[in-house]
């Protein structure tokens, strides 16, 4: 201490004890902005974080008066099962009928389910007298197998009921076509069911992360896949087995045949269809475009070839002409092994989106391209989420050629579905009847992605790439 | 008081030590505050070495618990807000001391040991809770509250010299 830094304290001090002077004040308080400091840096962490949730539920559903909508389920196996408690959480549905020619499991099943949540419900077995009995549908749900769905849709809309088809909408272009045509001359509504088309994360991700934000830049490729582990044919317990003449009437030579319809060549499309066009729907969504050309490889490789006549395994490449030009999208599925599931992989100049409909697995992640722009505006608004910078050390026994481009940084895609999948989808095709959305999923949609599709097929038995006509998609 | 062997350059700078001690502890306080249902349960169910049975008795018991919590939190903010404003400076210094202390004999460091909740950087033995501990014992033995801080007011209001 110097002296003359000694003499203040001194005077300051010696009056003893009581007396304050200025000094004391400005030093005392003199810690005291950093309060204020705090406290203006606390409100923005906390306006951030607000951002973040805010982001993360999406648009709040507005609840307003809601007509009660009275609903019938065509097709009560395992996917009608799905739809059915997905709308079970759905408020202001009365169920009244349920239709299905397995009457002795999946409509006894359905209805007892219907029962205990208070429906009275009628079962049927034949949906044209359904129809007939049931006045005042709003709505019918349709899961029966593909080759029915044509004929199920146009009959229900004929019948002035709106229809909510699962997809594949037809195993069929004709039978796809003739549905599209249907719902335009009834002006009834009809919605496919590809139930990411609702989605809230794939909603987001197109609406805010592609299209507003443009991080992804110019798409180039896209790959995806679903992959499903071997399992055995379906079967059923021979007491219920259904009556020879019944399965004749409705398409189906054999029990066997009726359970694993998805594998049969006129009945279903196989696991590229059942599985796969969800998944290049959005392809064809995300991009902007329609494919123009296909080329693919499948087969029957580990299945019994009489049982399963569509392929287990597939893997096809798409070329688009988008917007901004030229992307290449590769998807396989495979029913062999189910290691690393089901995901959509999108890669641009500027950025990688991996999404899925599953939470668990790739859910939503966003890799940012070290030469792009930055992204933290998109970070700030709730977009995606902070990043987690992927080091190199975290693996110390590689070492790292220096010619490797640096791991680009991760952010999560923060939108999370705590429902049923596809409860969003449903509630849009409920809440279109009462005119307050419009459809998400509309018949020419499902029919473009029906044309996208189902030429997989062709090209594997064709053997050579097939090209499309722009004009194939329109009807 | 002992303030003077230090220079006014050497005071400025333990108090900016104490300022920002104090800032991370109001934090980590406010933050507890914010997050609906935080609990310190991860943190001590994965407790290790010699106090771990204490601990896991904590975690186990949903009322101590529950207390426990309330009193970290509301712990950490006043220690904060005492470290800041340079009110009661020592003893929230002490306080602050006991608090970390509790932290590591909860997760011990010590080699071998290892845990669940990741913790970023490298440590062997000492980590940054130590290191905060130290600095602590420092704001402890200098009287940086009366040379900038609201002791330096009660000081002269109260004590009779």
């Amino acid at each position: 201490m110097t002296e003359e830094k000694k003499e203040p304290k001194k005077s300051s001090s010696k009056p003893a004890g009581k007396t304050l002077d200025r000094r004391d004040f400005l030093q005392g308080l003199a810690t005291a902005p950093v309060l204020g400091l705090f406290g203006y840096a606390l409100k923005k962490e906390i306006d951030y974080q607000k951002a973040q949730k805010a982001a993360a539920l999406g648009t709040p559903a507005v609840v307003p008066e809601q007509a009660e909508l009275n609903v019938a389920l065509l097709g009560a196996g395992a996917q009608g099962e799905v739809l059915l408690n997905a709308m079970l959480k759905i408020p202001n549905i009365r169920f009244r009928a349920v239709c299905d020619i397995w009457t002795e499991y999946n409509l006894k099943k359905a209805v007892n389910l219907l029962k205990k949540y208070k429906f009275e419900v009628n079962g049927y077995q034949d949906y044209q007298e359904m129809l007939a009995k049931e006045q005042g549908l709003d709505a019918v749900i349709i899961a029966t197998p593909d080759f029915w769905h044509a004929r199920h849709t146009i009959d229900c809309l004929k019948a002035g009921v709106n229809v909510y088809c699962e997809k594949e909408m037809s195993n069929t272009l004709e039978g796809a076509r003739s549905m599209v045509l249907a719902a335009r001359e009834t002006g009834k509504l009809l919605q496919i069911g590809h139930q990411r088309r609702s989605h809230p994360r794939y909603k987001h991700a197109y609406e805010k992360i592609i299209k507003e934000a443009k991080m992804m830049g110019r798409m180039v490729t896209v790959n995806g896949q679903w992959n499903r582990s071997a399992a055995p044919d379906l079967g059923y317990p021979a007491r219920y087995a259904i009556p020879a003449d019944i399965l004749k009437k409705y398409g189906f030579k054999s029990m066997e045949q009726f359970r694993n319809w998805r594998w049969y060549k006129g009945l279903g499309g196989g696991p590229i269809v059942d599985l796969g066009s969800h998944q290049i729907d959005i392809y064809n969504w995300f991009l902007d475009a329609r494919p123009k050309t296909v080329m693919a490889s499948g087969g029957t490789d580990y299945y019994d070839k009489a049982t399963h006549e569509w392929y287990d395994t597939v893997m096809a490449i798409y070329e688009y002409e988008t917007p901004d030009g030229i992307a290449r999208a590769y998807y396989k599925t495979q029913t062999t092994n189910g290691s690393q599931g089901y995901f959509e992989n999108f890669m641009g100049d500027q950025g990688t989106m991996v999404i899925s409909e599953s939470e668990a697995l790739y859910s939503g992640l966003m890799y940012h391209e070290t030469s792009a722009p930055p992204w933290d505006e998109w970070v700030r608004l709730g977009y995606v989420s902070a990043p987690k910078v992927i080091m190199p050390g975290e693996k110390p026994e590689v070492v790292l050629d220096v010619r490797e481009t640096v791991s680009p940084d991760e952010h999560k895609i923060p939108v999370v579905l705590n429902d049923p999948y596809h409860k969003p989808h449903l509630e849009n095709f409920f809440n279109a009847i009462r005119g307050t959305e419009k459809l998400n999923c509309p018949p020419e949609i499902g029919y473009e992605t029906a044309v996208t599709v189902l030429k997989v097929n062709d090209a594997i038995e064709a053997r050579r790439t097939l090209n499309f006509d722009p004009r194939e998609f329109e009807i | 008081m002992n303030e003077n062997k230090f220079g006014r350059l050497q005071m400025i700078a333990l108090v900016i030590m104490r300022v920002m001690i104090g800032w991370h502890f109001l934090y980590e306080g406010v933050a507890k505050f914010m997050k609906p249902g935080w609990s310190a349960a991860g943190y001590l169910s994965q407790s290790k070495g010699i106090f771990s049975p204490i601990f896991e008795w904590i975690t186990n018991n949903p009322d101590i618990l529950a207390i426990v919590n309330q009193m970290n939190i509301w712990g950490l903010i006043a220690i904060g807000l005492g470290l800041i404003m340079g009110c009661f400076t020592r003893i929230a210094a002490v306080a602050g001391m006991l608090l970390i202390l509790l932290y590591y004999v909860c997760n011990p460091l010590f080699v071998g040991f290892y845990y669940s909740i990741p913790m970023e950087g490298n440590y062997m033995i000492v980590n940054k809770n130590l290191v905060e501990l130290a600095a602590l014992f420092v704001i402890t033995v200098t009287s940086t509250g009366q040379f900038a801080g609201l002791d330096r007011i009660l000081h002269k209001l109260f004590c009779k010299k």
